[in-house]
């Protein structure tokens, strides 16, 4: 006996246009999370008031512009591990530890008298502090081979925590007496565009960035290497090119350009940092990882991704405004958008084919 | 000095079973291939489910488990059905899962927070009684699941369906594996175990419930998982730290000293450490992840004959090819 | 097989009144770029062995792969026992008793070889214990000729015995056609033997074998009827009695087939040593010693053969040299510097090619274009890639080992087995210019492209004065291509012979003492 219903999925001769999918996914997500919230809500929330902030996430570019921006370079970091089947989920560890140094140079070393060696040295500092962060996760993952998912998620609370530690115990602020450091001085703070959340500098990293990785991938033998160990670490083996040092390299660059982020999250978003961390954070390190997954691991598909998660970010935070619901309705619309996006995104290149058997 | 150990040891056998739960239904879901980053989600979700429930039936505890339960077997279903019949990826599934959940547990969990709030001496949860053999049972209970698991796993058929299915679902299909079917299998029976871990988490231990209980949990139980392997009976004994140094944590603290911030770094580095020192020994190889875990499977399938389409209807996602939208 | 028509047209069996058990009719099938089968049509009788022969590329695992519902056709008919049937998995394959066994066994490494058995017996229910099918494998694994321990787990098998796991999976499955693509071509000579009888014995009991292979006389040796496929069509189907090897050539290669020669190729002219091993001591996978105290010596403008059959420390001597496998005892020394601890990646600097076992697994990624797959070759690139250099080299090698492809970006997982070991062949001979390391470097080539290879290898041998040491299973690549040869067995050399001096039953006998 045959199932009545079936599902058959068969890949498309032609590929959709890539902006069906977003448009469709965003449409369905919308539906059901505008019915999740209506029910669970008991009607207090109206679909009318999620569309209104919808809108507002996707429209209100000034308010978007920091979140995609540090939300493409998280999204591109981790593109460069992942792209080597190194499944770097420690993002916000590697994120805080780059916040974490880039205020120790703003807050107490002598860099900050000047506006450009402090900000250098920020960034530079923040790109080590991710670099090493990583690294402490890609050598157990190198040279005993364990598990890469579990280790960098481990190392995000474990960052955390240290840094809890240290803004307690260390840099807590006198003045006031709140639980936080120091704000960062003038001098590091990065210069914001009119009207918008973005800074120079951080548009400007993210464009180097993205450049930079899309050499990396494109003309240099390191990116193939990164590739090949995905699909066949044999062959680098055979190669005479070194396995360990590629899973090395991978995650640690990963790491490096995560860490920037922080930097530039300190310099032009928090201006401090407060305790406790891991209540505080905005989570681009968790976020990042569904930028660089929805960008189904295309550099240029990171940006897209990084819009609508931005996106979906702002509108949530404008309901959880409206006082409809808990904070958790952000996680309501993101969870399902999402879900409905990583489905649907299987159209753009397959059919799918829902066969009803008549009787 | 006999008895206070014996006291530390039924003291946190509530807390022992919820992870040691959690955690073994993390093993059977990845044994099957499926990458699972929606664990903390659903976690979450089963504490909040299993808390309105006993606030809504009054504490019926039989309940308010089997819903956190099947609400849990529900999820993990879903998610292995979108990552077998569909080529797309796991963490993105999973992650965005886990999101859904932790959005759910609010939505479920502050209505019901409301009532017990109105009801004067509602109570939810049982307190295991150090002084009574229930813990006993408790740890007896976690051996034989231990042994059953081990069993199922490892000796019977399905059992080497699900880990085909997770080290290699093409080949799996070839020798005769109906791969979506073993993967719904393992994700409703994982699913549940860590929807029951969250409910005896909630109901046994934390007892009261707030926005956001739970969360981290799920990501402890993920770390007892993969410290111990994913094997059921290593995991009685990593699942057994962790409780302990989850329910001794501030007595751990004031002993000896340590800054709060950093006594709850404690599990995490324990975790790693734990997953080194499994690597560094010969345990290795039976322990290594199942080859295909988290990668992407899809079985190409093929068109049927124009007379099979005759006797269906067809719902079709090609229109969109065929309507012109540019 | 009184049944058997008796043919007199050798292009042409003429069907009988039986009807054939398996009949293709007009099959096409389609991948980007080429048509792979084009309106084949074929009948395959009951009780008979058929060899499918071609060159590479011809369509021979296309052809097997739609019979076993990995492919479907785009056009065309299947008929098993004169019905119309779809064949849209392996499952529904196996359901009207055909089994595949392929040259990359599918069988899952970590599970033991009875759950592999268990996972496709629809008689034993999903709770049921893996032991109770032990029994039923033991009963059948005797009549193939092999003792199998059901419970090790299939990683601690070799190659053949994996293979053979699989066909007593087939036979456990009720199994009346056995589809074998290029599944023996490697066997050692006495399990090969042992195979044959099985082979013949269940076509004797009415099953039906349909074998792939490169060697004609194997085909010979073990079939009742040869196809020829070449081009994606079928250019003829002979009964074995009435053929030879050269009209079958023929067939396959056309004009090429008359290049065809098993002769020594023309000596080389050693000259200094350029590779020195002396009382190697290297341990194989399982932890004990595979090699044993070897020395050995390669000279510029030289060929040593390696002959041994398959499992005696030649794959291990050859990963030892090439750097992938831990010394444990003894030194290598190549251009007079002590190598025993440098790294693949300095061998490879100094012009070493490698060709590795098992081609797909350790030669190339097939997920990555053929472009891609030189260029991870530290020889083509440095830090920063000339894609345009890596290009030209592409176009030269395809044209040289005529590979059949789309062109230069095609990944890998498109082109045939043959091709694919073209592409690693044609990638590492162009790398060596000082010295080639190789293990079987023409499985999976048909006749005429390995012949080439060989002479390939030869002339640069001896016109660039490059080193070669070379293991094969193949012994007639041995006798044609060696300056050198030296036998193997059980990790030790037990025979060293300058070529023109050897003799094969000497060589055979060193080989299985
Ligand atoms: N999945 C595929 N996608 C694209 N092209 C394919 C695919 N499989 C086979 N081909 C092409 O079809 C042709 C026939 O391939 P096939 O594998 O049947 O050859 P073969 O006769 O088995 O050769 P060999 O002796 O080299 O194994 C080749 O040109 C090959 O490149
Ligand atoms: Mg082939």
């Amino acid at each position: 006996m045959e199932f009545p219903i079936s599902m058959v999925i068969v890949r498309r001769v032609k590929p959709l246009p890539y902006w069906i999918v977003p448009i469709l996914a965003l449409v369905v997500g919308l539906v059901i999370s505008m019915m999740i919230l209506y029910v669970m809500s008991g009607g207090q929330t109206t679909p009318y008031d999620v569309l209104l902030s919808i809108y507002y996430g996707f429209t209100n570019l000034g308010l978007l512009a920091k979140t995609f921006a540090l939300l493409v370079i998280v999204g591109i970091g981790l593109l460069v591990s992942f792209k080597g089947a190194i499944w770097n989920i420690g993002g916000e560890g590697q994120f805080y530890m780059g916040v974490l140094l880039a205020a120790w140079v703003a807050l107490f070393t002598g860099f900050a008298f000047n506006e450009l060696i402090g900000k250098t040295t920020m960034i530079l500092m923040a790109l080590l502090a991710g670099a090493f962060w990583a690294l402490l996760a890609a050598l157990p993952r190198a040279y005993l081979n364990i598990d890469e998912v579990p280790v960098t998620l481990m190392m995000n609370y474990i960052a955390y925590y240290i840094i809890d530690y240290i803004i307690m115990a260390r840099w807590r602020e006198r003045q006031y007496g709140y639980y936080r450091t120091e704000t960062i001085p003038e001098t590091t703070k990065f210069q914001l565009i009119e009207g918008t959340t973005l800074s120079i500098e951080l548009l400007l990293l993210m464009i180097t960035i993205f450049v930079l990785v899309w050499l990396m991938f494109k003309y240099t033998s390191l990116g193939l290497r990164i590739r090949v160990l995905s699909s066949n670490p044999n062959l680098l083996r055979s190669s005479g090119i070194s396995v360990h040092l590629t899973i090395l390299m991978a995650l640690t660059i990963s790491g490096m350009i995560i860490g920037m982020a922080g930097a530039a999250y300190l310099g032009s978003v928090s201006h401090n940092l407060s305790y406790p961390i891991e209540e505080k954070t905005p989570g681009y390190g968790y976020a990042g990882i569904l930028v660089a997954w929805l960008s189904m691991l295309e550099l240029i598909g990171v940006p897209i991704a990084a819009y609508i998660i931005g996106a979906l970010h702002t509108a949530g935070i404008n309901i959880q405004i409206a006082g409809a619901g808990g904070a958790a309705v952000v996680n309501v619309f993101i969870g399902s958008i999402l879900l409905t996006y990583a489905v649907l995104i299987t159209i753009s290149e397959y059919k799918i084919r829902i066969i009803v058997k008549k009787r | 000095m006999l008895e206070a150990i014996i006291g530390l040891i039924a003291g946190m056998s509530s807390v022992f079973l919820a992870y040691y739960l959690a955690a073994l239904g993390h093993a059977i879901v990845e044994k099957s291939g499926v990458l699972n980053l929606a664990i903390d989600g659903v976690f979450v979700l089963s504490v909040a489910v299993a808390y309105a429930q006993a606030v809504y039936t009054r504490n019926n505890l039989l309940i308010s488990i089997l819903t956190a339960m099947i609400v849990a077997a529900i999820f993990g279903m879903l998610l292995a059905f979108f990552v077998t019949k569909f080529p797309i990826s796991h963490g993105a599934t999973g992650l965005s899962m886990m999101f859904l959940g932790y959005g759910l547990a609010s939505l479920v969990g502050l209505p019901a927070r409301n009532i017990q709030g109105s009801i004067e001496g509602l109570e939810v949860g049982y307190t295991i009684d150090v002084h009574s053999p229930v813990w006993v049972i408790v740890y007896i209970a976690i051996i034989l699941i231990g042994l059953g698991a081990l069993f199922l796993i490892n000796k019977t058929k399905i059992g080497a369906a699900i880990r085909a299915a997770g080290e290699d679902p093409a080949a799996a299909e070839a020798l005769g594996v109906n791969v979506l079917m073993v993967r719904l299998f393992a994700g409703a029976l994982g699913f549940a175990l860590i929807g029951l871990g969250g409910a005896i988490f909630e109901l046994s231990y934390v007892q009261v419930w707030s926005e956001g209980t739970g969360i981290g949990h799920g990501w402890l139980a993920f770390a007892v998982s993969l410290s111990a392997g994913r094997n059921p009976i290593l995991l009685i004994l990593s699942s057994s730290v962790f409780a302990g140094l989850v329910k001794y944590m501030t007595a751990i603290q004031a002993m000896y000293n340590i800054p709060q911030d950093l006594a709850k770094m404690l599990p995490f580095v324990a975790a790693i450490l734990a997953m080194v020192i499994f690597m560094a020994t010969p345990l290795r190889r039976r322990l290594a992840p199942p080859k295909s875990l988290g990668k992407i499977y899809f079985r190409e399938e093929k068109e049927r004959s124009e007379k099979y389409k005759k006797n269906c209807f067809v719902l079709d996602s090609s229109f969109f090819s065929e309507v012109d939208l540019s | 097989m009184a049944t058997q028509p008796e043919s007199s047209n050798t292009f042409f069996s003429s069907p009988s009144k039986e009807t054939p058990i398996i009949k293709l009719e007009g099959i096409t099938k389609s991948f980007p770029g080429v048509k792979a089968l084009d309106n084949i049509n074929l009948e395959i009788y009951r009780g008979t062995v058929h060899a499918l022969l071609g060159e590479n590329g011809a369509g021979k695992s296309t052809l097997v792969k739609i019979l076993y519902g990995i492919y479907t056709p785009d056009k065309g008919q299947i008929y098993i026992d004169g019905k119309p049937v779809r064949i849209a998995s392996p499952m529904d394959a196996i359901k009207l008793g055909i089994v595949m066994v392929s040259q990359s066994p599918v069988i899952i490494d970590r599970l033991t070889v009875e759950e592999n058995i268990v996972l496709g017996l629809e008689k034993f229910n999903m709770f049921a214990p893996t032991r109770r099918v032990r029994s039923k494998i033991i009963e059948v694994s005797k009549t193939v000729g092999v003792k199998i321990d059901t419970t090790t787990e299939v990683w601690k098998l070799s190659y053949t015995q994996k293979q053979l796991v699989e066909i007593v999976r087939g036979l456990l499955l009720g199994a009346r056609v056995l589809l074998l693509d290029e599944a023996i071509t490697y066997l050692p000579l006495e399990e090969k033997s042992r195979f044959y009888k099985f082979i013949r014995q269940f076509a004797n009991e009415g099953g039906t074998v349909i074998i792939i292979t490169h060697k004609i006389p194997e085909a010979m040796d073990v079939a009742d009827y040869i196809t020829v496929l070449r081009r994606g069509k079928v250019v003829g189907t002979v009964p074995v009695k009435n053929t030879s090897i050269e009209e079958i050539r023929k067939m396959m290669f056309g004009e090429k087939s008359s290049e065809i020669t098993y002769e020594r190729l023309p000596p080389g002219n050693p000259g200094e040593v350029l590779l020195q091993i002396e009382d190697l001591w290297v341990k194989g996978d399982f932890g004990d010693y595979a090699v044993r105290g070897t020395s050995l010596k390669v000279r510029k403008g030289e060929v040593v053969g390696i002959a041994g059959v398959a499992g005696n420390g030649q794959k291990e001597l050859i990963q030892a040299v090439m750097r992938l496998r831990h010394v444990d005892k003894g030194k290598i020394i190549f251009e007079n510097v002590d190598i025993t601890h440098k790294t693949t990646h300095f061998l490879r600097l100094n012009g070493v090619g490698y060709i590795p076992d098992l081609p797909a697994k350790y030669g190339v990624s097939i997920e990555n274009t053929i472009l891609e797959n030189i260029a991870i070759v530290p020889t083509f690139s440095s830090e920063i890639i000339n894609w345009k250099r890596i290009r030209a080299l592409a176009l030269k090698m395809i044209k040289e080992y005529e590979v059949k492809t789309p062109g230069p970006e095609t990944p890998v997982k498109f082109l045939s087995g043959g091709n694919i070991m073209k592409v690693l062949v044609a990638r590492e001979l162009t790398a060596a210019t000082k010295m080639l390391v190789a293990y079987n470097p023409t499985r999976a080539l048909d006749e005429a492209t390995a012949i080439k290879v060989r002479k390939i290898i030869k002339s640069k041998v001896i016109n660039e004065n490059i080193a070669a040491l070379i293991a094969s299973e193949d012994l007639d690549e041995i006798f044609q291509l060696s300056d050198t040869i030296v036998v193997m067995n059980s990790g030790k050399i037990v025979g060293v012979f300058p070529a023109e001096k050897a003799k094969r039953e000497e060589v055979e006998h060193l080989m299985v003492m």
